[in-house]
């Protein structure tokens, strides 16, 4: 499994994907982070913290999961993989792994920016800025739902194959349904794998007064069985599959 | 003849009884066959005739409907660092292109748990270490063959697999690939090379199985399964060769008309000559012309039964 994980990093870091993903991420996030900064009249600690974890990292984590795993079909690499790893749930598990780490560094490198760049603006305009304390906690929140939805990519790749369908897939289900969900039954919007269950972790509130979101503990382990879910399903179509 | 059944020796690869159904298509049925070490192995058949299911179903990408493909016993997905046992080239070998040949074999290096030298190791023998950082999807189709051998030779396996390799390659690519076949027999691999095209592999092949529409016509040394006895016909022109024909259909020969003589498949010069004499025909010409290689091939693998 080590050699199969590495492999999987390396293939990571052999393509413009990951640095595409990483730089267009950074971007939007300090876009948001600076024009925020800049153009509001008064934030509080409280709007800071929240600003720092809605970033985009998440999104973008899972869109780089789904064409990881579905790239291996689009560019038709999927056999010579198979032939390099013939064991393919090994294989899916090294590539899930993978993409959780590549969530954890991507997160890592875009958290720690947009609070230092947020900070140096707060700072600059007189503003309270956000204790180091919860700075980590928000730090942490961000890195264990970016190593989530990394693994939940590859699962929703793996089931789906095709990437364009995957892509757009997990862009209506975070944009459009799960949204809508918000406002037509919070109770079950809460559990969602894109915003639901990720809010949950990250503590924060978009279901209104009248739903609360899970518990960090209890949205982690939602997460994980949707990762669970989609691994499974993926897993077992694999594993059928001729690959012809 | 040595692709052949063997009785209490494991050769390198082997086919027994292998089918695959899909749907209601039956691609392979009830293949069997053995690749022997240090010997180039043509896996023939026209388009469609089965033979990139049948490596696909060795190669366990494709599941067998019945059947076993085996390597020394073990199925492909039961062996450990498969890539030390088996190099596979297929006939849609394909590279993400944003990758360089480099960095695509080095993956393939740290899966398998191969040293980075032997990355520039292939990369010189394929001849593709001075395009070795650029991006694949700048490649040539023959120097993604290159890379795809390059990928199959890496774990330095005993088997070498290579479906269709010739496809998209120029005639300096089509001789280096045959001498590249005949140095890995040479060095104790066991080769199997499937083509459709059996003038690009007939001069480095030492032994052929020959399928079509998923069932065996043949297998055996080159010889003996394309050019024996039964590939030889003669050409004869008489005096009377109507009178000539009666005789040699009475003898049990088939004859046919071509232009203003006879062929006569299967029977030697001699054969004609003394049915000939027999029946008091003049000669006027008598030609031993042996079938060529690519008739017989096509003769085999034209719809019929098998042999």
């Amino acid at each position: 499994m080590s050699s199969l994980l590495h492999a999987e990093l390396l293939k990571l870091r052999t393509t413009r994907t990951f640095v595409a993903l990483v730089g267009v991420t950074l971007l939007l996030s300090l876009l948001v982070v600076v024009l925020t900064g800049l153009l509001s009249d008064r934030i509080a600690p409280q709007d800071a913290r929240n600003l720092f974890t809605a970033d985009f990292t998440g999104l973008f984590i899972m869109l780089l999961g789904v064409i990881g795993m579905a790239g291996e079909w689009r560019h038709r690499t999927i056999t010579g993989t198979v032939l390099a790893a013939p064991d393919r749930l090994r294989l899916m598990g090294a590539k899930t792994l993978a993409y959780a780490a590549a969530g954890l560094l991507l997160s890592l490198i875009v958290t720690v920016t947009i609070m230092v760049v947020g900070t140096i603006i707060l700072s600059a305009r007189g503003f309270e800025t956000v204790p180091v304390s919860d700075l980590a906690d928000v730090l942490w929140r961000n890195l264990v739902v970016a190593a989530l939805v990394g693994a939940l990519g590859v699962g929703i790749g793996a089931l789906v194959r095709n990437q364009v369908v995957a892509i757009i897939g997990v862009l209506i289900l975070g944009f459009v349904v799960e949204p809508a969900l918000f406002g037509l039954a919070p109770d079950v919007a809460r559990f969602g794998p894109t915003q639901g269950a990720p809010s949950g972790i990250q503590d924060i509130e978009f279901f209104g007064e009248d739903s609360d979101p899970l518990s960090p503990a209890v949205a982690t382990l939602v997460m994980l069985g949707w990762i669970a879910l989609f691994f499974a399903a993926a897993g077992v179509r694999l594993r059928r599959r001729d690959l012809v | 003849m040595r692709v052949r059944h063997h009785v209490g020796r494991m050769a390198p690869v082997e086919v027994r009884d292998l089918s695959k159904r899909f749907g209601s298509v039956l691609a392979v049925n009830n293949l069997s066959f053995d690749i022997e070490a240090g010997r180039v192995t043509g896996f023939l058949g026209s388009n469609g005739a089965g033979k990139s299911t049948t490596l696909r179903a060795l190669l366990g990408l494709v599941r067998p409907s019945a059947g076993s493909a085996t390597f020394g016993g073990r199925r492909y997905e039961e062996l450990e660092r498969p890539s030390t046992k088996v190099g596979a080239v297929l006939e849609d070998a394909s590279f993400h292109p944003g990758r360089t040949a480099r960095n695509h074999l080095r993956v393939l290096a740290t899966t398998g748990d191969h040293p980075f030298e032997r990355v520039d190791a292939v990369l010189a023998d394929v001849g593709l270490t001075d395009a070795a950082d650029r991006r694949v999807g700048g490649y040539s189709m023959g120097m993604r063959q290159r890379l795809g051998i390059a990928s199959a030779l890496l774990g330095d396996p005993e088997v070498l697999i290579l479906d269709e390799p010739t496809n998209g390659l120029d005639p300096p690519g089509i001789v280096w690939m045959r001498e590249l076949l005949r140095a890995q027999a040479s060095r104790g691999r066991a080769v199997l090379v499937s083509s459709h095209l059996l003038a690009e592999v007939a001069q480095s092949v030492d032994d052929v199985v020959v399928i079509s529409r998923g069932e065996m016509r043949g297998r055996g040394t080159l010889e003996s399964v394309l050019g024996d006895d039964e590939g030889l016909v003669t050409a004869v022109r008489a005096q009377d060769n109507e009178r000539l024909t009666r005789a040699l259909q009475a003898a049990g020969h088939t004859v046919k008309r071509s232009g203003d003589g006879l062929l006569v498949p299967g029977a030697s010069p001699e054969q004609v000559g003394i049915v000939a004499g027999d029946a008091g025909v003049y000669l006027v010409a008598l030609t031993p012309q042996a079938r060529s290689l690519e008739q017989a091939f096509l003769a085999l693998t034209a719809d019929g039964q098998p042999a």
